[in-house]
């Protein structure tokens, strides 16, 4: 399709739009985070610095103990991304290939179990975790997190095995494998685009989630970094610039992650979805 | 093959996985809105859901959210739309626009809620600095002060950040549209607008019901952005039905009453689910 100029210079003006509008909250928050305790809160504020500062990283790193909640986070994070794709790629794995008696009634409800709010299981699920003796603690946690991640990494798995062609089964079934030796050796290495994308998905959710923690956790060692921020803000001691430098903080590794990996994501996310 | 019932052996850990970490809690929470579980005396009542009716502040939740989810999901197909169809074009730097159309979405809602919170605050926020430079107000605004402004506020917050999850699924849609029939389109002398009419929207009219019935219940389910955000004020101004509900249960330990609150929610996501469901189910078929 050709397009005269004036269609090409509205294009990239619209772009251009999209990029100020995407990056002025981050543009912001990072320049804050550098700012002196003192310019943070002046009126009006400055659009760049005028004293270029790392104190509000130093005191949010080293004092407030930002270095633990982001372990943390780390260790929940993975353990639920790590704990839902492992579960995910068996199941997957068995709705992709298998026909058996109630399936479809089985991946009904896997599905609609993304449709549950959070909000209605976080109350039972306290309960039940002091009774087990596993509130606040970084496993109950885990295991509260991968009840969100997991049907999202089983209906994903299951999306990026079906694009395989069942003839490599039949094959390796020939060659004598059993059938989890198929998964793992034959039909995983194929789909590791669409692993990726179904662990770094689990992890965005779990890294991001606030309500969770909050309900689960009650001492400052074991909070995740989401809740540690939301912890600094209202006390006075605290100042903007320390709290915009947490959530820089909180900000890079899903960002990162991201941007790194951004092929797989948008490219499985795409095979997942189109598929009919 | 012969060996289906071995299908069942690999569903099993997450079936029971999920049994216990989602199905038993559902059913609590179901059990717990009429006074049924963990209760010293338990025994049937409707008197969670009969207070439910009559409760301003619990009305007022649900009203907000669904303005909230109205206003944001609107917002986020219209963007998401145009930012798909930009990024389904032959650009330069594609890559680029790419990672800037999603980057707002690797943004935890917690922390997008706290960014936004800053940037609307009154006296050293960026929105009013732009305002008072550019000589659009003098005085400076309390935006999250204001309740109509700080709902307003939330809404533009959140349609920021959650955009790029429906505009993927576009994007998607767009790009398995055979281009024949563009090119179809064009012999026939189809304009620009027709071909878009025409060509693109039907063909998306499938992944459009995804994106819409999703970030429904995704911006349902929101709870971080609004918590860091507002807390749900000024007064109840900005309260949704999750904020609400967790302050019920967790901070009043009115623990049926807000069981009852998540229930209904749960009630209406599941009704506003079935369309898509029953699409996906027969794409199984």
């Amino acid at each position: 399709m050709r397009k005269s100029k004036q269609v090409w210079i509205f294009i990239y003006a619209a772009l251009g739009v999209m990029f100020v509008y995407n990056l002025l909250p981050f543009f912001w928050m990072v320049i804050s985070s550098f700012k002196t305790e003192l310019e943070v809160i002046s009126y009006p504020a400055t659009l760049l610095p005028n004293e270029f500062t790392t104190g509000a990283y130093e005191k949010i790193w080293l004092q407030e103990g930002f270095l633990l909640y982001f372990k943390n986070s780390l260790i929940v994070s993975l353990s639920t991304a790590a704990l839902s794709s492992l579960v995910g790629i068996f199941a997957g794995y068995g709705f992709s290939r298998f026909r058996f008696p109630g399936r479809l009634t089985l991946m009904t409800a896997f599905l609609a179990t993304q449709m549950i709010p959070g909000v209605l299981l976080v109350g039972p699920y306290f309960k039940m975790l002091t009774i087990a003796g596993l509130y606040n603690t970084l496993f109950g946690l885990i295991l509260a997190q991968t009840s969100i991640t997991l049907p999202f990494s089983v209906w994903m798995m299951k999306g990026y095995m079906d694009t395989v062609p069942i003839e490599i089964d039949q094959a390796a079934e020939v060659d004598g494998a059993s059938r989890l030796q198929t998964m793992f050796l034959c039909i995983v290495p194929l789909v590791l685009p669409g692993l990726v994308a179904t662990t770094i998905f689990a992890f965005l959710l779990s890294w991001g989630d606030l309500l969770w923690a909050l309900c689960l956790i009650s001492e400052q060692s074991k909070q995740t970094i989401t809740l540690g921020i939301t912890q600094l803000v209202g006390q006075f001691r605290v100042q903007w610039s320390e709290i915009m430098a947490a959530t820089v903080i909180a900000s890079i590794i899903p960002a990162t992650l991201y941007l790194i990996l951004q092929r797989y994501l948008v490219q499985g996310f795409a095979e997942a979805a189109v598929k009919e | 093959m012969r060996d289906y019932y071995k299908g069942y052996l690999f569903i099993l850990p997450a079936f029971l996985l999920l049994l216990i970490i989602l199905g038993f809690p559902a059913v609590a929470a179901f059990l717990q809105s009429f006074n049924l579980m963990w209760v010293a005396t338990p025994s049937f009542t409707l008197g969670s859901y009969k207070a439910l009716a009559s409760d301003p502040e619990f009305l007022t939740s649900l009203m907000n959210t669904v303005i909230f989810v109205t206003v944001v999901v609107s917002s986020h197909l219209v963007i998401g739309l145009g930012v798909a169809l930009l990024l389904n074009m032959d650009l330069r730097f594609k890559w680029l626009w790419r990672v800037v159309a999603i980057l707002p979405w690797t943004m935890p809602d917690v922390i997008g809620g706290l960014v936004w919170r800053f940037m609307f605050d009154t006296l050293p926020g960026i929105v009013n600095s732009v305002l008072l430079r550019t000589g659009i107000s003098a005085e400076p605004i309390d935006w999250l002060g204001n309740p109509t402004l700080a709902f307003l506020s939330v809404m533009l917050a959140e349609s920021w950040r959650g955009y790029a999850y429906p505009m993927l699924i576009l994007l998607a849609g767009l790009q398995a549209i055979p281009r024949q029939q563009y090119e179809a389109a064009e012999l026939d002398g189809c304009s620009a607008w027709q071909k878009f009419i025409y060509v693109t929207l039907p063909n998306l009219k499938h992944m459009i019901i995804i994106a819409l019935v999703l970030d429904v219940i995704w911006e349902s389910r929101l709870f971080g952005m609004v918590y860091s955000m507002t807390g749900g004020g000024p007064g109840y101004s900005t309260q949704i039905l999750t904020l609400l509900s967790y302050k019920q249960y967790f901070q009043f330990f009115n623990v049926s009453y807000g069981a009852s609150m998540a229930v209904v929610l749960a009630t209406v996501l599941f009704f506003i689910s079935l369309p898509y469901l029953r699409m996906s189910m027969r794409q199984q078929l």
